[in-house]
Parts: structure tokens; sequence; C-alpha cells
């Protein structure tokens, strides 16, 4: 458990990084907060000539709103940091997520950019992306490109950021006003990667749902939307049977199939399960705000 | 004046004393094998087999030789007789163990996942590292076995052992079993599996050997548990006169029984520094322990029981595999045996049959982990015990408590068959110590909010578990103690210290026999020079054994003392005392030990053993859409015989108790059908942390052991046994109204939904195949 020989260098500016991952080639990798990539070193699973320290881009670490209302994260910003960042109630899917992503200590270290960039199919912050619909911005030798979210995540540990990009920022996409987000996920310990996860976006027009987004992670190559639970819910009263119907379609979404920790059916019967607690969690929310509101 | 202040001195025995170890090691001042350095070292990595079967052809090391940094590579056929010395056993021998040991490198076979093939040893771990990937083997691959229950016609691990069945314990005690059968009321059977797992310790092992040319001598510090024996196998296999070897014992980051046994790398390790005449360093990485460090628990045990109407227990009888692993390791058959012994626990059969067989596996080596052969027997007897009681639709306790051996009954004594020791239960109230549970528990209040969360839809489940705690065994340990010049008491043991708080109490039992402060007395277990001979840090005898043999030292130091001392006072023997630390004359002329340089060694020897009462309730409910399964409560009473320092007995006890709750929801070694082991790290094996456990309630009562000085019973086991007992019967309970029987541990949430949806169907056996043969 000691990783293969590798170079070593750290970057003054984004410029910085992307002429040394352009000079390695394929061989390079971006060092942020080290949590995922330190382990696959010393598994010797990631062998790169060449490890590209960011940490000292201190201007990638920020989270602000944006004039539209998307809510943008610095790819060098802490997870420990954006979990303690006070997001308003559309947001709240965040909140419910950010200490379930590892252990608080792993948290200090470990950035938002990073996870992102890993693209663990388990991961909490990929699926919160799908889930949001997010924008990336991609730093390359040809300058700034965007990606949306749905030509970001390639397969399992797969983006589409090439190996001489650096990805600096995510743009969330605002969520409609009085819309509500949530989160739910099943570990067997708090803090391992989720065997499953979903999240959960709503907000009602005059009692019907007016917007919503069902996504769900740790069962396919990559964090998914499932279309078929959205169409249950769309324009419905949110009522259990709408609720139920569509945590079955998130089930018939689940495409991972057994491992040491969970066979294939039980995955699929968490799915379900915990499609509809991020449901019904999300369903609360709506009504407390109907609630504060009267 | 001396004599008064002696006489009002508080013993220290009984006292919560914080552990002398605590104040360096929480500070971050131990000194860990790998803090230690020595110029010159060298790093080893060792090779291991990448499959789980197959004949091994040829180990290419040239390659890796050449890599930069490579001192030496070594394969099996680089050590000159190897086939030869072989790893003999410590404990509980078998029938065929002769041909089953391990030699330290694979030979032409590998027989799991991370048997060593090769040592590569470098100027530098990294790079040592780097050219172990260079190191290749032409195997022809062979199919596994690994089923602890083998059908005909499975791959023999070795030719001479039929069926891999390498030794097989039997006892037999009382009536007939099957005519106790023919007359009960009730009669359940079935089979119970507990699956592989075993100790994680914080610190994996690590050696460093040195070899002093102008000596001629070899030292290795790490070796921890069992040194005097770790010491003489090694001079042994090296062919050195056992004075020409030191074994020192460096803190350690957790036993718990897997670490220190002797392993292939004590033998390489050594054997390269000599070779190298540089020193040697091995420092095992987690991916290794997972395959290196021994396995435990994984056993097949079928019980079939039965009883009266009214609850009276007639016999049982039960037959066990035990899945060994690939080869016999030093602790022997110690697993499936006590397995055996402890079927019948703290209830007075009729009579009895039990048969355990240890089968040969293509995994890693089992051995004893904590409460061996202990917990898995409580965990198929009380599951039994608790469909006998549903049958009979009687609560759990009630049954227990109708059929525990009664204090008056004490000592019980049972005999288990020609060329067995009988099992004698010494002391002890065992109705009331579970009842003492019962109330500490509010048992009766957790059914009734049993009952109303019932109503509400929730899965609530309360399990009890009733068992012995087997500690102290023999058959010696052996003490020496010294009156330095400063005025202090240093005690040497042959015992070793494991993390359990041996500095601390056995400091306390020496200073109380002394007549002086406890920190006037320090306890030295660090090396096979400064004391002869040791049995070891085992079975929970440290502080009985080591303890016993301490108080004859201490006694025999005072005799050595007033001999000395009426010498130098220029009186006759019986003319003086010891007070504390001085030889007084009755007219107040005194001298003090200090100044009379003496000391003195003792060997505590006995046979006997202890079987302490204990009993665990746990409290579970279980989510089951997600098949989680939460302990809500745990609580353990235990008899320790005599609580030595209630601090460390509490911690021994609450931590068995998480340890055990850990194996029991979570911790599993699961391999794939090709013998690959499936849990190598710890994203995979999951130990528990604070979020997954309870809070754990240990309490104890005091019936001192009549087997040694201390009084002492074993407490560092204990908190263990019956955890998993107590929670499968606690799941079984909260599960009751969905129609399931629980057989199987782990309960993990994946496990607990497959039976839910009732894929987990009871295995096809047939009663005559029950201890049949």
């Amino acid at each position: 458990m000691k990783p293969p020989p590798f170079r070593y260098a750290r970057c003054a500016t984004p410029a910085d990084a992307v002429t040394l991952l352009s000079e390695a080639g394929e061989d390079a990798k971006v060092l942020a907060g080290g949590q995922s990539l330190v382990p696959l070193l010393n598994f010797r699973l990631a062998r790169p000539a060449l490890l590209v320290d960011v940490n000292p881009l201190e201007e990638l670490a920020f989270v602000r709103e944006e004039a539209d209302g998307a809510l943008c994260i610095g790819a060098l910003f802490r997870q420990v940091a954006l979990e303690a960042t006070n997001l308003g109630a559309r947001w709240q899917a965040i909140t419910d997520a950010m200490p379930r992503v590892g252990h608080y200590p792993t948290r200090v270290r470990g950035t938002v950019g990073g996870s992102i960039a890993h693209a663990d199919p388990a991961a909490e912050l990929p699926l919160l992306c799908v889930g949001f619909g997010a924008r990336f911005a991609l730093v390359g030798p040809a300058g700034e490109r965007s990606v949306e979210v749905d030509d970001f995540f390639l397969g399992p540990f797969t983006t589409a950021v090439a190996p001489d990009e650096l990805l600096t920022r995510v743009s969330l996409d605002p969520p409609p006003d009085g819309a509500v987000s949530a989160f739910e996920e099943f570990s067997e310990r708090h803090g391992d990667f989720a065997l499953v996860s979903a999240f959960v976006g709503l907000a009602l027009v005059d009692g019907r749902c007016s917007w919503c987004r069902v996504a769900i992670g740790g069962v396919g190559p990559t964090p998914t939307r499932v279309p078929d639970a959205e169409r249950a819910l769309a324009d419905s009263g949110l009522a259990d049977a709408e609720l139920g119907i569509a945590a079955d379609a998130s089930a018939r979404c689940c495409t991972t199939g057994g491992d040491v920790h969970c066979s294939a059916p039980t995955r699929r019967e968490l799915v379900r399960e915990v499609t509809l607690r991020a449901l019904l969690r999300a369903r609360g929310r709506l009504t407390d705000r109907m609630g504060s509101k009267a | 004046m001396t004599t008064a202040l002696v006489r009002t001195r508080a013993p220290s025995v009984g006292l919560a004393l914080p552990r002398v170890e605590d104040d360096r090691l929480v500070r971050g001042d131990g000194c860990y094998v790998g803090d230690i350095h020595r110029p010159g070292q060298l790093h080893a990595r060792i090779v291991r087999s990448q499959v789980a079967h197959a004949n091994l052809l040829a180990v290419h090391v040239e390659e890796a030789r050449a890599a930069p940094g490579v001192v030496t590579v070594v394969s099996g056929s680089d050590i000159p007789g190897l086939s030869e010395k072989r790893i003999p056993i410590r404990l509980s021998p078998g029938q065929l163990d002769r041909f089953a040991l391990q030699t330290p490198l694979a030979l032409d076979r590998v027989r799991y996942v991370g048997e060593p093939i090769a040592v590569v040893v470098a100027v530098d771990p990294y790079l040592a590292e780097d050219a172990a990937e260079a190191v290749w083997a032409d195997v022809e691959e062979l199919a596994p076995q690994l089923d602890p229950v083998p059908g005909h016609g499975a791959p023999l691990l070795f030719d001479m052992v039929p069926d891999n069945a390498v030794a097989t314990f039997e006892t037999a005690h009382g009536e007939d079993v099957d005519d106790l059968f023919r007359h009960a009321d009730v009669l359940v059977h079935e089979r119970f599996s507990v699956h592989r797992h075993s100790a994680a310790p914080m610190e994996p092992r690590g050696l460093l050997a040195e070899f002093d040319d102008d000596s001629g001598r070899l030292t290795v510090h790490g070796p921890t548990k069992v040194k005097h024996f770790n010491k003489r196998v090694l001079a042994d296999l090296l062919e050195l006169a056992p004075d020409r070897v030191l074994l020192v014992e460096p803190d350690v980051g957790g036993g718990f029984g897997p670490r220190g046994e002797f392993y292939p790398e004590d033998f390489l390790i050594p054997w390269l520094a000599v070779q190298l005449r540089r020193p040697v360093k091995w420092m095992e990485d987690r991916l290794e322990n997972f395959v290196a460090l021994n396995h435990s628990r994984e056993q097949v045990i079928e019980v079939a029981m039965a009883a009266r109407h009214d609850g009276t227990l007639l016999g049982f009888r039960s037959t066990g595999w035990c899945s060994l692993g690939a080869y016999v390791r030093t602790t022997g058959h110690t697993v499936p045996r006590l397995a055996g012994i402890h079927m019948p626990g703290p209830y007075p059969w009729r009579g009895f049959s039990t048969k355990f067989v240890s089968v040969l596996t293509n995994k890693t080596p089992l051995g004893t982990y904590r409460g061996p052969g202990e917990v898995e027997a409580t965990f198929a007897r009380e599951r039994a015990l608790d469909l006998v009681a549903a049958e009979l639709g009687m609560d759990p306790p009630e049954l227990r408590r109708r059929n525990l051996i009664r204090s008056d009954a004490l000592p019980y004594r049972v005999d288990t068959g020609a060329g067995s020791e009988p099992l004698v239960y010494d002391s002890g109230d065992f109705p009331a110590a579970l009842d003492q549970l019962l109330v500490a528990a509010e048992y009766e209040e957790l059914r009734r909010s049993q009952a109303a969360r019932r109503q509400d839809g929730e899965a609530v489940g309360i399990g009890v578990a009733c068992f012995f705690d087997q500690g102290g065994i023999g058959p010696f340990e052996q003490a020496r103690v010294v009156a330095e010049p400063d005025g202090t008491f240093t005690g040497y043991v042959g015992v070793s210290s494991i993390g359990q708080g041996v500095q601390t109490a056995l400091a306390q039992i020496l200073a109380d026999e002394l007549g002086v402060d406890v920190d006037r007395v320090r306890i030295d277990h660090r090396d096979t020079d400064s004391i002869s001979d040791g049995t070891g840090a085992f079975a929970s005898r440290t502080t009985s054994f080591g303890g016993s043999a301490l108080i004859l030292a201490a006694r025999k130091l005072h005799e050595v003392a007033r001999a000395r001392g009426a010498d130098v006072l220029g009186v006759n023997d019986g003319e003086v005392t010891v007070e504390g630390d001085e030889v007084v004359t009755g007219n107040g002329r005194s001298v003090a030990l200090a100044a009379l340089g003496c000391e003195a060694a003792a060997t505590f020897e006995s046979t006997h053993v202890d079987f302490s009462f204990g009993s665990a309730v746990a409290v579970v409910s279980v989510d089951r859409p997600t098949g989680k399964v939460t302990v809500e409560r745990y609580l353990g009473h235990y008899d320790v015989g005599r609580a030595v320092n209630p601090l460390i007995v509490r911690g021994q006890l609450d931590g068995g108790a998480a340890q055990g709750l850990g194996g029991a929801l979570l911790e599993d070694l699961a391999y794939d059908d090709q013998g690959q082991p499936l849990s190598t790290s710890f994203m995979d094996y999951m130990i528990p942390t604070l979020c997954e456990l309870p809070t754990v309630q240990s309490s104890w009562s005091e019936h001192p052991s009549s087997g040694n000085l201390v009084g002492a019973k074993g407490a560092g086991e204990a908190g263990i046994i019956g955890t998993l007992a107590a929670v499968a019967n606690a799941v079984a309970d909260a599960l009751a109204p969905d129609g399931v029987i629980v057989r199987s541990s782990p309960f993990t949430a994946d496990r607990i939904r497959a039976l839910l949806r009732g894929s987990d169907a009871p295995m096809s056996v047939q009663p005559s195949q029950v201890g049949a043969g």
C-alpha cells in the first residue's frame, strides 16, 4: 500500500495547471483534496506519472449565488465549507447530503470539484449535480468551455474532463421559486459510500406539481434522472399512490448487479425505499412551507 | 511507626486506578515496531499468491532482483531445507496435522490468496513494493475447496488428508441421546452458520530483526502474545541455540488473539537478517493484514435439542464443521475444540454428544480470536434454546431460568468421555446473575414497550443469551521480582501486553502482596531475556496467572529479604519481619530492601480452568423496508471472579461487546466462488464506528476463582461471547411476526432483506445426519 513512483508539481494559476497537464499527456492527475486519489495511489489502482497539485488555487475556493439564482461553487471549495454554508430552502438537498459525504476529517480536505471529477457512481455530489442540473466550467489549452450535466458524467469514474483540462467550478441550475429539495441515502455505516441514494426536487402551483426532479445514485454507471418517476409526479397532487408509482419507477431504473455488500434484488428494494423516503421528505417540506405561508 | 503505616495501607486491588500505560500512549509517546529504526536497515516486502489453489511451477525473481534498490529476492527454493521448516502448533493438536503445517514460503503448491511465495528486500519500502510487482509465478490453477461442509469429490488440499477433514473432536456425556430424544415432548433441529470474521487491530503487524555478529545474537522486535514459545520455534527453525535469540515486545495496537502467533513472516524476516547481516524490517500493510492475519469464526453447527413440556432440557446432539483455512496454524484446532466444549453451556443436560470437524479450505488459515469457538457455540445453542422456547410458548429467559445449574449444585462436574478432561463449573450463582441482568434491563418493561411498538408496526426484538467464559488456561506462568536500589520494585513477567492494562493491574496485585504503594511498583513484560520462560497473553489468563506468579515471587522475595536482613542486622531470621520496603526487628531496627539487593523468581502452575458465567440482553429494531438492524441497547452481566481494576474490567467488557456487535452486524471476510477475498480494506470490511454502536451497559459480580491466587476469572473475552447469540435472538424475536427463522450471521441489511423475501431457505438436512458417524 505504497504508491508507485510519480512526479509532483504545484501550480500557481489555473493556466499553470493546464500547461503541466498538457505536457504530461494522459499520465497526469489533478491532486485536490486527495481523499479518493491518494488511496487509489496506495492501492496502486491509479498510476499517474505526474500529480498536479491545485491546492494553491485559492481563487477556486468559493460559493456564490448568481444573478439568475444558480449556485456556483468553486472546484477547490472544501466539502466541510459547503456543509457549513447557509443555503436556502430549495438547496436543502445539499444540506441533507453533505454530512453524509465521507467523514468529517475527509470533508476537511475533500473538495467539491474533486468529488465531482472523481465521479464515483455512489458519491453524493455528482448525484446533486444530476438532480439539480448543472454546468461545469473546464479550463484547457484553448481556454474555458462549459459542459452540461447530461454530457459530463460518462461512466464510472469517467467524465468529460479531458486529460489537459481542469474543472474550475460548477453551477447548479436554480430550482423555481418555492421549490424544495431533499436527499436520502442508505449505507450500512455512517460515512460509507451509499448503497443507493436519491435526490428529489419538487414545486407546487395551485396544488399540482409544477416542477419535479427525481435522480438516483449508486445504481448504475453514473447518477441518473428517472424520467418515468418525474412523469408520474408531473402535474399530480403528490398523493401517496403517485409517490409510490414514482418510487417503483426508480427501482426499475436500477441496473447494478450484486456485490459483496448488496445483492441485486436488495438493491432494487433499497432504491424504491430510499426514493420513497426522499419523496416523502420533500413533500413534507412543501407542506411545511405552505403551512408557514398560510 | 513503619508498622502502623503498613497496617493502614489500603489495598490497591479493587481500585479503579487510571492505567499507567495511557499517559504515554495518548500523548503519542508509545513506541511501536514502526517507530524502531536501526542504521542500515533494509525493508522486506512479501509477495503473495494471487490465486486460491494452484500448483506452483516456478517463481520468477530475476527481474525483481535487478530492480533499483533491491538487495535480494528469495523464493522457497532459495531457503535450504525449507520443506522441513514447518511452523509447529502451540495448542490443540489434531490427528492429521503433520500433513497440513505451513512452510514460511510456498514450495510446490499455493493454497490461499495471500500465501507468501517470495520476499523482496530493498533499501527502501517503496522500492521493495515496486520490485515485488516484478516477481511472477507460473501456476497451474486447481479448483478451490471453499465449503466448510464439503461434499464428496471436493478438491483435496492435501492428498494425505481425506475429505479435507484434518481433525475431529468428540465429546459425550450422560444418558443416551437417542433415548432422551425418544422420550422428549419437544425436539428442535436446525443448522446454524457463523460467518468468517476476525480481529482488525488498528496497528497491523510488524517485525524488525537484527543479528549482531559480535555476540552472535539475533534480536527480533515485534512479537507479542507468546514470546517465549515464538523464541523456541524461531531458534529451532534457524538452528540457533535458544540463548542466541532475544524477542522484544514493543507497544502494540491491538491483539485480540491473532496478533503475535508465529506466522511465516516470523521466520522469514529473522532468517533474512541472519543471512544478510543487516537489520531487516517488515511492516504489514492493511491489504496484507486481511489475508495474512488469522481469520476466525467460520463454522456451521447443527443442533438437535430435546425438552419436556415444562421446559426441562433433556439432551442435545451437535455436529460442527469449522472452515480451518489452508493450513493448521499455531493455535491448532482450538476453535472447533472449544466450540465442542462450550456447546452444553450452563445447563444440566442429562445427556449430550458433540462432534466438531476441522475442514481445510482454500482460504486464509483460521486461528483464535477473542472468545474462540465460545462465540459460535453460544450462538448455536442459545438460538436452539429460543426455538425450544418458541415450541413451548415460553418466554426465553424463563426457559433458561428453569434450567440453569443451581448454585447448590456447584461445583458441577461434566464428564465428557474417555480421554477428555471433565469440565468443572466451580462457582457463581447463575440464576441470580441472570435475574440481576434482567432487572437491570427492566425486562418486563422492555416486553411492554415491544408490544406497544409492534402495535405501531415496528419490528422490535429482545434477545437473551447465557454462556460460559473459559479463562485462565495453564499450565504455568513465571515472575521475577527485584527490589531495586532506588526503593522501587520491578516485577518481570512472562505474560505479554497486548493492550489489556497488564502494567497497571499486575502492579496493583504485586504492590498489595509487597505491602507498598502501587506507584513504587513497575511491571516489565518486554523481552525474553529478563525472564526465562512464560506462557503468554491468551485465554484471559494474564491477570490470574501473571498475578499469581507475582504473588509467589513476592512471597519468596520476602523470605530472601528476611534472611539477608537478619544477617545484616545481626539477628536470627525469626526475629525479623518484612514491613513494606523494610526488614524490621522487634525493637525497631530496620534495613531497607533497597539496600539488600534481593530478588526472587517463582512459577505458578495450575491445570484449573475457570468457566465463569455470563449473560447478555440485546434490544434491536429492524427497519423492514431496508433490512437495517439497529442495536438499541446491549447489556451484559459477567462473573469476573475478582475485579482487580474496575476501570480496566469495564473497558474490557464494553470493548468486547462492541467488537462482538461489529461481528454480528457488519464485519464479513467474504470470498467469491474462486476463493478471491472480497474484504481487503476497511471500505469493505466494515468495523463499527461509534455511530453504529449503542451504549453498552456492562456489570459484574465477583465469585472468586479457586484456581489461582488472585481470585480473578476471565474478563478480556467475556464481553464478546454472548453478543452474536443475543443479537441473533433479538433479530429473530423482532422478525417472529414475519415467520422467518434466523440461522446465519451476519445481520446485514442485505441478509435481513433476503430473509424477509424468503430467499434464505432452510438447508435440507436429514435428521439422521445429525451427529452420525
